[in-house]
């Protein structure tokens, strides 16, 4: 059957035409969809979740694959961060059932966070890397991969980029395969298994190095990576790798109008960039005068090729990063073929056949990114800025430290609150710094609820032992909502689908000894403001659980139950200041030729509106 | 025959609706689809932009600058960022919808002129087929659904028409929502007949 999917969704069939009998991860763009995917079918052998973080999820699949099984673990660049302690020792000790972490980098950052380049993990924890060059390659690596895992006995990335993850393709869709319903094995062996003491920790390091030259040998077997030499020796050899492969084709068809020779053109397609394969390089070196390496981000292969060439008395050019031709940063397209042609084969192909013309976007509107209408967060921010001006304070001298996820929307206008972001939970640790650090204003710290479990609570913990003089507000929307409204510990029982234990923030906070416990409604902005106020009053840890469900989430099933209320303009009243969109920056605030109008498609009653006009001009009412 | 198309606008405005459709059509035809949509991270309101590239078996996923037949544009200001991927001797479809950021409305930032936007898609070389939000029609009381409407247009005034016949869009959008099926064959319909503003450098 041909369906059109994504790259997310073809790691989902891969790894269900593996047969896999658990899938874990933890959301974030662009890896979200496979998990998301593999939670709307039904499979009754195969247990799939979204784990507190990606340790947590990586742990989980650890025990999976010790114990037999083949299991799927996924995560963002970012979150490879988060799960690499794990990651690396699980490769030391390596596993017997077939092991799979999927990873998704986003190179030209289409959602935020650094720029990295997971390769470099696999890189120092010796672990093989598939890069799948299509949505195609996608489902049929990711199946491959298991099996490599199992042959290897240890752990393999897969690593899509953001195009390819979040991109569609009409593919064929493979049968799922059953799933093992072996018994668990239960191997107790403490020099694989442990890393307690220099032999075995020194022991497994050897047989690591040796796992991935033996995958080096089966991806070779396999022929995974491709090497078409051209007709005529001594011309230009193209290294490629991932989807970058698929720009080759399309860059040397504008540069035949420039008279390049296609017999003297030789490529090697990577699908495997880790282990770099040596052999297939080396006959590229021998057989070309000249090589052009096209990798998004980090120049691994590139090196590895410079190694080569000096190793085999190669004197040719080597075209790629590390002589300034391509930037470590963005993502590569058609063009960045072009110029590489153009310097290996001085082709004069005109400038205006790569280089951007960005004349026309210069002129378009900035369009920061902001909260949606009837967000709760908008009321946290709006909150918080009163409270600072009602403590007679300064917005310049309050830090409000700020955390990944929705919650960071406030950095930007008309709120203007939040000022950093690190990682997952750094908020709280952050201001405890500042605080210590001597700052003399009170030090905020905000995240959200999802993030509260995958990194805060450490933390807080933290804060609490030592007594730091901080405020937190946990801005609690009960979903996981940047990354498309994915459940969490926190998301009440009714709003699932499937049978969870709910585990409530509300009764974290003071079970860990929070002496000064608030929770507040962000819509009720006179009692959020009184609260926040205060609790930048005390002495130690204060925690603010500013909850109100995500207005998205809230809307849907609102409008299956049918509007309640509405908020009308009194045109009397209403002079067009504007200061409930200076304050508000609600889109669905919409300045009429008087008076304010309000978008009705986008109106979601939350009435902060209401709260700052000062001329009575907006009222909430019921509908009749 | 290939087909490579540049939709962009802002999220809530269902252009990504206009890829999935046109993606959907491609299908049924077993020709070869890569769709690229990319929203950022704003839920409503931010930029959009998405790519579909049609008829090619592997394709990178980012379309080349000058490589779009067609490019669906249903925000003035973001029209801009869609310039430079417009093929010379293509067609451009605006839609000059105004959705003002928030510092525009409160005069802190500046929004480019209508006819600049147009001056700036005319030098790229392709045809411009303006449509103004103000033509919109209505259906039993109510504004039709501008990006069916706007594909309508697309059939009559872009080589759509030469990949796909105009019935097989119109059932394809009226299967999507069977609510709205009437209101959407109508949109259609009105889209394919509708005289545009503007139609420059044909």
């Amino acid at each position: 059957m041909k369906k059109l999917i994504t790259g997310n969704e073809a790691i989902a069939y891969g790894a269900l035409a593996a047969g896999i009998k658990v899938a874990c991860g933890y959301p974030g763009t662009p890896s979200t969809g496979a998990i998301a995917s593999l939670l709307t079918m039904d499979l009754p052998n195969t247990h799939v979740e979204w784990s507190t973080n990606e340790k947590v999820a990586f742990d989980l699949a650890s025990g999976v694959a010790w114990a037999g099984h083949r299991v799927l673990c996924t995560m963002k660049m970012s979150g490879v961060n988060v799960a690499y302690d794990s990651i690396i020792s699980t490769a030391y000790s390596g596993c017997d059932g077939g092991f799979v972490i999927y990873v998704a980098d986003d190179p030209g950052t289409n959602a935020g966070m650094c720029e990295q380049d997971s390769r470099g993990f696999a890189l120092m924890s010796d672990m093989p890397m598939l890069e799948p060059a299509s949505i195609e390659e996608a489902i049929s690596l990711t199946t491959y991969a298991f099996e490599l895992s199992e042959a290897i006995k240890g752990p393999v990335f897969v690593r899509l980029t953001t195009p390819l993850a979040n991109g569609f393709a009409s593919v064929e869709i493979p049968e799922p395969a059953p799933v093992s319903q072996a018994d668990a094995l239960l191997i107790h062996d403490i020099n694989r298994f442990t890393k307690a003491g220099a032999v075995i920790c020194m022991t497994q390091h050897r047989d690591l190095i040796k796992r991935l030259a033996h995958a080096g040998e089966l991806i070779e077997q396999k022929g995974l990576n491709r090497l078409d030499l051209g007709k005529k020796k001594g011309g230009l050899g193209i290294v490629a790798s991932g989807v970058t492969v698929q720009y080759i084709e399309e860059a040397l068809a504008v540069a035949d109008k420039y008279g390049i020779d296609r017999e003297k053109i030789s490529v090697l397609g990577l699908r495997a960039s880790i282990p770099t394969p040596k052999q297939q390089l080396s006959q590229l070196i021998d057989f070309c005068d000249k090589i052009l390496v096209l990798e998004e981000l980090e120049p691994h292969i590139e090196r590895d090729v410079y190694i080569l060439a000096r190793k085999r008395g190669y004197a040719g050019q080597i075209i790629g990063k590390i002589d300034g031709t391509f930037d470590r940063v963005g993502e590569y397209g058609t063009k960045h073929v072009l110029i590489g042609l153009n310097k290996a084969l001085s082709l004069n192909i005109p400038e205006s056949e790569y280089k951007s013309d960005t004349t026309a976007e210069e002129l378009a509107a900035a369009r920061p990114i902001t909260v949606c209408s009837g967000c709760p967060h908008r009321g946290t921010y709006m909150a918080i800025n009163r409270a600072i001006r009602k403590l007679k304070l300064k917005k310049q001298d309050v830090i409000v430290n700020g955390d990944i996820g929705c919650t960071i929307l406030g950095m930007n206008p008309p709120f203007n609150t939040v000022w950093n972001e690190i990682s997952m939970g750094a908020s709280i640790g952050l201001a405890q710094g500042f605080a210590y650090a001597g700052v003399k204003t009170p030090v905020l710290a905000t995240i959200g609820d999802s993030t509260f479990f995958h990194g805060g609570i450490p933390s807080l913990i933290n804060a609490i032992q030592h007594e730091a003089n901080i405020v937190l507000i946990i801005m609690d929307n009960e979903w996981t909502a940047m990354t498309g409204m994915q459940i969490n510990p926190g998301t009440p029982c009714d709003r699932h689908e499937k049978p969870y234990k709910h585990v409530d923030i509300a009764r974290i906070v003071p079970a860990l000894g929070v002496e000064h416990f608030w929770q507040i409604n962000p819509f009720d902005q006179d009692h959020a403001t009184d609260v926040i106020a205060e609790a930048m009053q005390l002495p130690g840890v204060k925690v603010i659980l500013s909850r109100q469900e995500c207005a998205i989430q809230a809307f849907r099933k609102g409008s299956k139950e049918g509007k309640k209320k509405i908020v009308r303009v009194v045109e009397e009243n209403c002079n067009l200041c504007k200061l409930c969109i200076s304050v508000t920056g609600c889109s669905a605030l919409v300045p009429g030729e008087k008076v304010m109008t309000i978008d009705p498609a986008l109106c979601r009653q939350c009435g902060m509106c209401v709260s700052v006009c000062n001329r009575n001009a907006m009222v909430m009412e019921d509908v009749k | 025959m290939n087909l490579n198309i540049y939709l962009v606008g802002v999220g809530g405005q269902g252009i990504l609706t206009i890829g999935e459709i046109l993606s959907s059509a491609a299908m049924e035809k077993d020709l070869p689809v890569f769709f690229y949509p990319s929203k950022g991270m704003a839920q409503r309101g931010g930029f959009v932009k998405a790519q579909l590239q049609i008829g090619k078996k592997n394709v990178g996923p980012n379309i080349i600058e000058k490589g779009s037949d067609i490019v669906f544009a249903m925000e003035t200001s973001e029209a801009l960022k869609a310039v430079r991927f417009a093929k010379p001797g293509g067609t451009f479809l605006l839609l000059a919808n105004f959705w003002a950021p928030t510092d525009v409305i409160l005069g802190k930032a500046s929004y480019p002129e209508l006819d600049k936007v147009i001056g700036e898609i005319q030098k790229s070389g392709a045809k411009l087929v303006l449509i103004s939000d103000k033509d919109l029609p209505e259906y039993e009381g109510k504004k039709v659904a501008d990006n069916i409407f706007m594909l309508g247009a697309a059939m009559k005034h872009s080589v759509l028409n030469k990949l796909f016949d105009s019935a097989d869009i119109d059932r394809i959008v009226q299967n999507r929502w069977k609510r709205a099926s009437a209101s959407n064959h109508f949109a259609f319909q009105a889209g394919m007949d509708y005289q545009p503003q503007l139609i420059a450098g044909e």
